[in-house]
């Protein structure tokens, strides 16, 4: 093993974090998601004529939960294709 | 893989001239062009579009004040509806694909937000909103800050991820396998365009909403 190359280490880790980071943050910010879409639906069925508003409504809030696993995958892709502590330690 | 970072394809006067830029210049062409079209073969179909981007733009804003934001927002909807869109023909990258891009287009409406602020409460006016509550003031700032940030990466986000999972589908099935990841690629980009739009037009509703005591 090469486990003393400090290379392989920064590498596996960033692997190893990027596999759980992108998990958990696509699965949490989704299922607060679905909880939101759920609430929306159970308003609009229980008042049709306001559909409108809940439909703009649920529309930017969601893309605003949207942002949080948007954050976490820019995140991931920086580290797997621009890693900055690579190219500190490695020119 | 290339694709984070655009590649740069020449310089222009000492300025590096990257693939997004020339895509952005078709983007700009293929609008002139399409708006020619309408207005030369239905010119119906021009109404249709203004109608339908003042619906949108109104159904957010209160009031019947929304006609004069329209130029900027609409302006927004219509060119990123084509940058996203972009993305589909094989030569060319997505605009928005560049984080420089989306950082621009945001720009553009954290300033507009304050010069449309400044011209509905005059000047004093606006900064005294801002600062109601003196201790507010700067999460006030901070608010304005990374919301200017987050409407950016949004956008970069969402549009390069959909490129990123239909390239890496290609290289492992390229025949047919990439066609749904692009559609659906496609529809996020419209639904982005209108996600982009309304926020501006919800920030700008902010900042130009008078307080009523």
């Amino acid at each position: 093993m090469e486990i003393n190359n400090p290379e392989f280490v920064i590498t596996f880790t960033t692997i190893l974090v990027s596999g759980i980071g992108i998990i958990l943050g696509t699965a949490i910010p989704t299922t607060m998601q679905g909880k939101a879409v759920l609430k929306a639906l159970d308003g609009i069925t229980r008042q049709p004529e306001s559909a409108n508003d809940i439909r703009t409504t649920l529309l930017i809030a969601m893309a605003l939960l949207e942002s949080a696993s948007i954050y976490v995958l820019l995140v991931i892709l920086i580290l797997l294709f621009a890693n900055p502590l690579l190219a500190q330690f490695f020119g | 893989m290339e694709s984070i970072i655009p590649q740069v394809l020449f310089t222009l006067f000492g300025l590096p001239i990257t693939s997004t830029i020339v895509a952005t210049w078709c983007a700009m062409a293929l609008i002139i062009v399409i708006i020619l079209l309408i207005s030369k073969f239905m010119p119906s179909g021009l109404e249709m579009i203004v109608d339908f981007l003042n619906g949108l733009v109104s159904g957010i804003m209160s009031g019947d004040n929304a006609e004069q934001y329209l130029p900027l927002l609409g302006s927004l909807a219509i060119f990123i509806v084509v940058a996203n869109s972009l993305g589909i023909f094989p030569i060319l990258t997505a605009p928005t694909s560049d984080i420089n891009t989306t950082i621009a287009l945001s720009l553009a409406v954290f300033f507009g937000v304050h010069i449309y602020g400044i011209k509905q409460k005059g000047m004093l006016g606006y900064f005294k909103g801002l600062a109601t509550p003196g201790i507010m003031l700067p999460f006030e700032i901070i608010g304005q800050v990374s919301r200017t940030f987050s409407l950016a990466l949004r956008l970069f986000g969402n549009v390069i991820s959909g490129e990123l999972i239909s390239a890496i589908v290609f290289s492992i099935v390229p025949l047919v396998a990439p066609l749904p990841f692009v559609a659906l690629g496609l529809f996020f980009g419209i639904l982005q365009s209108y996600i982009f739009t309304a926020l501006s037009a919800l920030y700008i509703e902010l900042a130009v909403v008078v307080q009523e005591n």
